[in-house]
């Protein structure tokens, strides 16, 4: 179990402080597969950072399985927004980075590796560099990678947002299938609310300014999801209006209020007749 | 066209000499083995500096890099004395050492130890955060993370500075040699100005240049071009 208490983060530059988070109290189960989703800026990632270990909370605290998080460590592994792979290493090296520093036995990890490569179906490129692949391809190595370290906790830091529409639904699908195998603890950054919903199992809506937990939505729906899918469509709908209006509060922030979103219902097109012609 | 511009005779040929006669005077130095004497001497000492350079430029920039206080503080001089031409050092080597076989490498090692530092610590300073994000959360930590993924990242960079360095260091073993008693290219070099044998004088740049280029070719080339194969480089 993962639980943030109270965390706060100040961001300190020369211009003055930035408050990006404030009391943000979450509880993650053991084996849940959650997402936090938000507007930029809302402190999303640097949620994710917190836990990682790669970021201190300047307030708060931070327990897994009750024992305080100092640092970073293999048992929560971070899969960013870029791949990250080490172009000086062949694909299945890549894979294999985490166990060699865990002091895996060559033998051991080579198979592992594999195992891993094949559950994103990338065993004809284990011997390639990294530069021979497609950016789909290289997140998918980024996956497997991530998943080698078989560590409890897989943090996912918007990592399908760099990829194209196809290759992204055919990752969703294969994510699914990987947690139902794995039962990883997945935390899912993105801001992507359609994604959110069919992939984890709680949606926590974010809001900006200080960065804080506003909502949260449990979404009960049978496995694997399609996005047509009525009732997830409903879900998105309810927390897409709850964050339409977040959105609006940060650009309006952002634009200094010189900016409002339009409430007309349809499009008013100069060329469109509206049904004149019936 | 060399060959053209010595036969129209515009220039004696003590000051512009002909390929011909280069020629004739580099088989005739490699025939009493003056020539080839004379490159070992250098090779030898070259490779001693460069050697010692390598490893005391290597550790320098990794020490920098590890500690935060130097770099504040070595950084700008190591800059400032980078751009220090190696024949500067030479009275210096001579109060240290004395005339001989070990200022000579000293001041090989001492001009080309900076750049490669520079290098170092410029590439290590460059590899992308990201990769140290991955490494950590990893699990490597401190010596770990340095060795297999800092120092990899940076080669690319590591490399070109000890490309620089080992022509530096060939600058400076002329520089050095202008003091060797008995042997060497540099002192063949001077030989041949003093002799006004321009013939020997070139040959000796020839034989220079060639081994630059064969080091270049079969050494740096090589690891350069394996690199750039890997990071897909090489591709445009």
């Amino acid at each position: 179990m993962l639980k943030l208490k109270g965390a706060g983060k100040i961001f300190s530059t020369p211009s003055g402080n930035t408050k990006a988070l404030e009391n943000v109290n979450l509880t993650v189960a053991r084996g849940e597969f959650v997402s936090l989703v938000g507007p930029s800026g809302c402190g999303k990632t640097t949620v994710l950072n917190i836990i990682a270990g790669l970021e201190q909370a300047s307030s708060g605290k931070v327990y897994k399985e009750g024992r305080e998080i100092m640092g970073a460590g293999p048992d929560r592994i971070v899969m960013f927004q870029e791949p990250a792979l080490f172009p000086w290493l062949k694909v299945v090296d890549n894979v294999e980075y985490g166990m060699k520093i865990a002091g895996v036995p060559k033998k051991e990890r080579r198979e592992k590796a594999m195992h891993y490569l094949k559950m994103v179906h990338l065993t004809r490129f284990a011997s390639h560099f990294i530069h021979e692949l497609s950016g789909g391809m290289r997140q998918r190595v980024a996956l497997s990678r991530a998943l080698a370290m078989d560590s409890d906790i897989l943090l996912m830091d918007e990592p399908f947002a760099a990829l194209d529409s196809q290759t992204r639904s055919i990752l969703h699908t294969e994510l699914q299938q990987i947690w139902c195998a794995t039962k990883k603890t997945i935390i899912f950054v993105t801001h992507n609310v359609e994604e959110a919903v069919l992939l984890t199992d709680r949606v926590i809506v974010m809001a900006a300014n200080p960065g804080r937990v506003k909502k949260e939505y449990r979404v009960y729906l049978a496995r694997p999801r399609e996005t047509e899918h009525a009732g997830l469509v409903r879900i998105v709908n309810q927390i897409m209006k709850e964050l339409k209006e977040e959105v609006e509060k940060v650009a309006r922030s952002e634009y200094d209020s010189g900016w409002t979103l339009k409430k007309s219902t349809f499009l008013l097109s100069p060329d469109s007749n509206v049904g004149g012609s019936i | 066209m060399w060959e053209g511009v010595f036969r129209t005779g515009l220039w004696p040929d003590y000051l512009f000499p002909s390929p011909l006669g280069v020629f004739h005077n580099a088989v005739e130095g490699f025939q009493d083995h003056s020539f080839i004497i004379a490159t070992a001497a250098s090779m030898k000492r070259v490779l001693l500096g460069y050697s010692i350079s390598l490893a005391a430029g290597l550790s320098l920039g990794l020490l920098i890099v590890a500690c935060r206080f130097l770099d504040e503080t070595l950084s700008p001089l190591l800059l400032g004395l980078q751009t220090l031409p190696s024949i500067c050092w030479l009275p210096l080597a001579i109060l240290w050492f004395g005339i001989g076989e070990d200022s000579i490498i000293f001041v090989v090692a001492i001009g080309s130890v900076f750049s490669i530092s520079m290098a170092t610590l410029g590439g290590i300073k460059n590899v992308p955060p990201i990769y140290m994000r991955v490494a950590r959360t990893m699990g490597a930590k401190g010596f770990k993370a340095y060795t297999s993924v800092v120092i990899p990242a940076a080669l690319p960079t590591i490399i070109t500075g000890m490309k620089q360095g080992w022509s530096f260091a060939w600058r400076a073993l002329m520089a050095g040699e202008l003091l060797s008693p008995k042997d060497g290219l540099g002192y063949i070099l001077t030989l041949g100005r003093d002799l006004h044998d321009m013939n020997q004088v070139v040959g000796v740049m020839v034989i220079i240049i060639i081994i630059g280029l064969i080091i270049d070719k079969f050494v740096f080339g090589r690891v350069e071009c394996s690199i750039r194969q890997r990071w897909g480089l090489n591709r445009a």
